[in-house]
C-alpha cells in the first residue's frame, strides 16, 4: 500500500476546507495578471492591485453585513483573534478604561492562549461559566460583566470549533449591553462563517474574526471585522497598511481568494445546512453503538462523539489508515494528538477527554462518504477498545 | 502484513521502516514525543533520539518513503518512568540506567498497545539485537552496535510481538543501504548522550528535577571526598555529579588517579580509591527478568555490567526476583543502579536485572550502597 491513499474521505472540514473550484480559478486568473504591483504604491501597478484588495474587502464586508472600512485583513483567524484580544485590551488600557478580558475555556486556542498571555502580563482575565453541554447563557455572561467591573472586553465564539454548539451571540451582546455600557464584544466567527449566516451589524458585536480557509478559500488570510473607528493597539509595527491596525504589505493574492470565497458563502450555508440529515444519522449510529455525543450538535456539519475506552487518537489513526480524515479536536502544531482542551474545559477527566472524535463534513461531502464512515465505525471501536482494555488491565 | 515501525528519527529506525516496506509490508511509522526541549534548536543541538528535530526527520523519512506517520505524546510517562527515577537514583547515590528503563517502560508497551489498536500484527524497532522466533533475545551480529544489554528488560510478552530487522546487519551496511535509498539521515552521527540531558551534563538536570520533586536538597549539596580509611582527601559539588567507577566530578588534593568507589548519601561522602579498589568479585541483582531461566537455579555464564564493557565469566545463583553473581576474576566499575545482563552461548540473553548491591571493596562484604526505590 502506498500512502496516502488516492481517495481520502475528508471528514475534517473544521480544520480546513478544500479550495472551491471557483476560488481556484479566480486565483489562477489573478496570478496571471501583469498589471499588479504593491497595493500601497501610488503608480498604476499599485492602484490596480489596490483595487484587487478593496474589491475583496467589499465582498467580505458584504457577506458579513459589515462596512468595508471595518475590515482589517490579517494572516488568518489566529491573528485576528490575537489582534482583537491583545489589541483591544491594550487600546482600552491606553484610554484609561477597564481592560480586563472575559472569555471561556472552550474557545479556540487562539483566544484561550491570548487570554492566558494577557493574564501573565497582569491583565485581569475572568473565565465565563460554561454548561456541561458546552452552552453559554446570555445571563451568565451579563452576570460576570456585572460582578467584574475590571472587565472591558468579552469574547465568545459564534460556534464552537469542536462541539458544533452555536452560541446566541446577539442575545449575549444584548444582555451585556443592558448590564454595562462600553464593554467591547468580540466573537470568533471562524467556525460559524460559511456554516450559518454571520451578521456583524445584526449581532451587535464590536469585533468579529473570520478566516478564508474555513470557507473554501486559501490559507494565510483572515480578517478582523470591527466598527470603522474602533481603536486597536497594533501588534506589529512598520508602515500604515490596513489603517495602521495591521501593517505590512497586503496579501493581495490571499485577499482576492478570500473575497471570491466570501461571495460564495450564502450558497455554501445552504449546502451545509442540508448536511444536518447526515449529522443526525451519524449521531444515531454512534448512540446505538453505545457511544456518547459531546456538546449540542447545532452546526449541521459537526459531530463530536466518543466511545468509552476507545481513545480518540487511536480511532483517528485507524480512520486515517482506512482513508478517512477525522480529528480529535483542533490540530496540534506538532502533529500529535492530545486530549481535547474543550472537553477538559467542560470538566471532563483527561481519559474521557482523550476519547473525543470530531467529524466535520463539508459542502462536497456525499451520502456515500458518510455511509462509508458509519459502516466501519463499530468495527474500529471494537478493535481499539479491545487493545486498549487489554493494555490497561 | 500491517507493521508498526517505531521511528526515532535516526538512521537505524529509518532504514528499518524502508526494509520492511521492501519486504512488502504495510508499514506505519510512529514516533514518540518524550520530553519538552524548547530552545534546543537555538542551541544547535537536537541530535538525540526523539528530540523535536528528530521527530521532524522521522516525519520527513515517512513522507519520502510513502508511509503514514504518527507522533504520539508520551511525555508524562517518560517523566514518571524515566526522568524522575533518574533524578531520584542519582540523589540516592545510585548510578541509574535510563535507556534500559526507557526500553522497559516506554519503548515497547505504549507502542505495542497502539499497534494492536490499529490492527498491526507486529512492531519493529531499529535496535541491534536478534529476536529468535519471538522467544529468545540474542546479541546483534555487529559487536560494536549490539544493544541487547539495553533490551533485557523489555519482557517476554513484548518479545513475542517485536521485530529487530537490524539484528543481523552491520551498522556500516545499514548506512550504505540508507544512502542508496536516499534517506536524509544516512550519514547522521550516532547519538551518544542521554536524550533528555543537553550537552551531557546530567548534574544540572538531576538538581533541577530533584528540587521540583521536593527530594531532600541536602543530599545534592557539595560534600567531602574520603579515602577507604575515612581520611578526607578532597571535595565534590554534589553526589549526583559523580558516577561510581569514574574519575570525574570531584577534586582531590593528591595527584594519584582516584576512582569513585561508592557514594554515601546520608553523609554526602564520596569514597574514592585507586583502580584496584574499583574491582568487584560479587554483586547482587534485583528485579530479575528471567528470560531463559526457571524459577531458581545456578549456572555458569558471562555477565555484562555496562553497555560497552566486556562480559565476564561468573557463576550466577538466582531465585525469584534476585540473583547473586560471583565473578571468576574481579571486574571493574559495577555500580548499583546499573543493569547486569547474563549471556549464554551463542549470544543468547538468559536474563538480567538491576544491580542492587556490590561487594564492598574495603571489607569484602556485600553491601547496599543505597536502597533502590523503584
Amino acid at each position: 500500500m502506498r500512502y496516502p491513499p488516492a481517495l481520502v474521505i475528508n471528514l475534517d472540514h473544521n480544520a480546513t476546507t478544500p479550495l472551491h473550484p471557483s476560488v481556484r480559478d479566480a486565483l489562477v486568473e489573478v496570478l496571471q495578471r501583469p498589471d499588479l504591483g504593491n497595493p500601497s504604491s501610488t503608480h498604476g501597478l499599485g492602484r490596480s492591485c489596490r483595487e484587487v484588495v478593496e474589491a475583496a474587502r467589499r465582498a467580505l464586508a458584504g457577506a458579513l453585513d459589515a462596512n468595508p472600512l471595518g475590515v482589517t485583513f490579517t494572516s488568518g483567524g489566529t491573528e485576528a483573534d490575537n489582534l482583537a484580544l491583545l489589541g483591544g485590551s491594550a487600546a482600552l488600557k491606553n484610554a484609561g478604561k477597564p481592560h480586563g478580558v472575559a472569555t471561556s475555556r472552550i474557545e479556540h486556542p487562539a483566544i484561550v492562549s491570548a487570554a492566558a498571555a494577557l493574564a501573565a502580563r497582569g491583565t485581569p482575565v475572568v473565565w465565563l461559566p460554561v454548561a456541561a453541554d458546552g452552552s453559554i447563557s446570555p445571563d451568565s455572561v451579563a452576570n460576570v460583566v456585572k460582578e467584574h467591573p475590571e472587565i472591558g472586553l468579552v469574547s465568545v465564539a459564534g460556534a464552537n470549533h469542536e462541539l458544533g454548539n452555536i452560541h446566541p451571540i446577539a442575545a449575549i451582546v444584548a444582555a451585556v449591553r443592558k448590564t454595562r455600557d462600553g464593554v467591547l464584544f468580540h466573537t470568533d466567527a471562524v467556525q460559524a462563517f460559511g456554516k450559518i449566516p454571520v451578521r456583524f451589524a445584526e449581532w451587535g458585536v464590536d469585533m468579529l474574526s473570520v478566516s478564508a480557509h474555513k470557507i473554501y478559500g486559501p490559507t494565510g488570510i483572515g480578517a478582523l471585522i470591527h466598527h470603522t473607528h474602533l481603536k486597536l493597539d497594533p501588534r506589529s509595527f512598520g508602515g500604515s497598511q490596513e489603517r495602521g491596525r495591521r501593517v505590512g504589505t497586503e496579501n493581495w493574492m490571499g485577499a482576492h481568494g478570500f473575497g471570491v470565497a466570501a461571495s460564495l458563502v450564502d450558497e455554501g450555508v445552504a449546502q451545509i445546512e442540508a448536511l444536518s440529515v447526515h449529522r443526525d444519522a451519524l449521531a444515531a449510529v454512534v448512540t446505538s453503538a453505545g457511544g456518547r455525543i459531546h456538546g449540542v450538535p447545532m452546526l449541521a456539519n459537526t459531530l463530536n462523539f466518543a466511545f468509552e475506552n476507545a481513545p480518540g487518537e487511536l480511532m483517528c489513526m485507524n480512520l486515517d489508515l482506512e482513508g478517512i480524515a477525522a480529528s480529535t479536536g483542533s490540530a496540534c502544531s506538532a502533529g500529535s494528538l492530545e486530549p481535547s482542551k474543550v472537553l477538559l474545559g467542560l470538566g471532563s477527566p483527561p481519559e474521557r477527554a482523550a476519547e473525543a472524535v470530531r467529524v466535520s463534513m463539508g459542502r462536497f461531502t456525499t451520502a456515500a462518504d458518510v455511509a462509508a464512515f458509519a459502516g466501519m465505525l463499530p468495527t474500529l471501536v471494537e478493535r481499539v477498545r479491545k487493545a486498549h482494555l487489554r493494555a490497561s488491565s | 502484513m500491517r507493521v508498526v515501525c517505531a521511528m526515532s528519527g535516526g538512521v537505524d529506525s529509518s532504514a528499518t521502516a524502508s526494509l520492511l516496506l521492501d519486504a512488502g509490508h504495510e508499514v506505519i511509522g510512529m514516533t514518540m514525543r518524550l520530553y519538552d526541549a524548547s530552545g534546543d534548536e537555538q542551541k544547535g543541538r537536537g541530535g538525540t533520539c526523539c528530540s523535536p528535530a528528530e521527530v521532524d526527520l522521522a516525519r520527513r523519512v515517512c513522507a519520502q518513503i510513502g508511509i503514514p506517520h504518527y507522533v504520539v505524546d508520551e511525555r508524562e510517562r517518560f517523566q514518571r518512568d524515566v526522568i524522575d527515577p533518574f533524578a531520584r537514583d542519582y540523589a540516592a547515590g545510585l548510578t541509574p540506567n535510563p535507556c534500559t528503563r526507557c526500553n522497559q517502560h516506554i519503548k515497547f508497551q505504549p507502542l505495542l498497545q497502539r499497534a494492536a489498536a490499529i490492527g498491526a500484527e507486529a512492531m519493529a524497532t531499529g535496535h541491534y539485537a536478534r529476536n529468535l522466533f519471538g522467544q529468545s533475545l540474542l546479541r546483534g551480529v555487529d559487536p560494536r552496535k549490539d544493544q541487547s544489554y539495553f533490551l533485557f528488560s523489555m519482557g517476554r510478552d513484548a518479545l513475542q510481538q517485536v521485530w529487530f530487522p537490524l539484528g543481523t546487519w552491520n551498522k556500516d551496511d545499514v548506512r550504505k543501504y540508507a544512502e542508496a535509498k536516499g534517506l536524509p539521515n544516512w550519514g547522521a552521527p550516532d547519538s551518544q548522550e542521554l536524550c533528555f540531558v543537553p550537552g551531557g551534563n546530567h548534574g544540572d538536570v538531576v538538581q533541577r528535577r530533584a528540587r521540583e520533586m521536593g527530594l531532600s536538597g541536602a543530599a545534592l549539596e557539595p560534600g567531602e571526598v574520603v579515602d577507604t580509611d575515612g581520611n578526607v582527601v578532597g571535595d565534590h559539588d554534589g553526589i549526583h555529579r559523580v558516577t561510581v567507577g569514574q574519575r570525574r566530578g570531584f577534586r582531590t588534593r593528591t595527584p594519584e588517579r582516584r576512582y569513585v568507589l561508592k557514594v554515601v548519601p546520608q553523609t554526602r561522602q564520596v569514597v574514592v580509591g585507586d583502580v584496584s579498589d574499583t574491582q568487584t568479585a560479587r554483586l547482587e541483582v534485583g528485579e530479575l527478568q528471567r528470560l531463559e531461566l526457571g524459577e531458581s537455579g545456578e549456572m555458569r555464564c558471562t555477565v555484562q555490567v555496562r553497555h560497552k564493557s566486556n562480559p565476564a565469566s561468573a557463576t550466577v545463583r538466582w531465585a525469584g526476583k534476585t540473583a547473586l553473581v560471583d565473578f571468576d576474576e574481579p571486574i571493574r566499575s559495577a555500580s548499583p543502579g546499573q543493569a547486569a545482563v547474563f549471556y549464554g552461548d551463542d549470544d543468547l540473553v538468559l536474563g538480567g536485572g538491576w544491580i542492587s548491591k556490590v561487594e564492598d571493596r574495603a571489607n569484602g562484604s556485600l553491601e547496599s550502597q543505597a536502597s533502590h526505590k523503584d
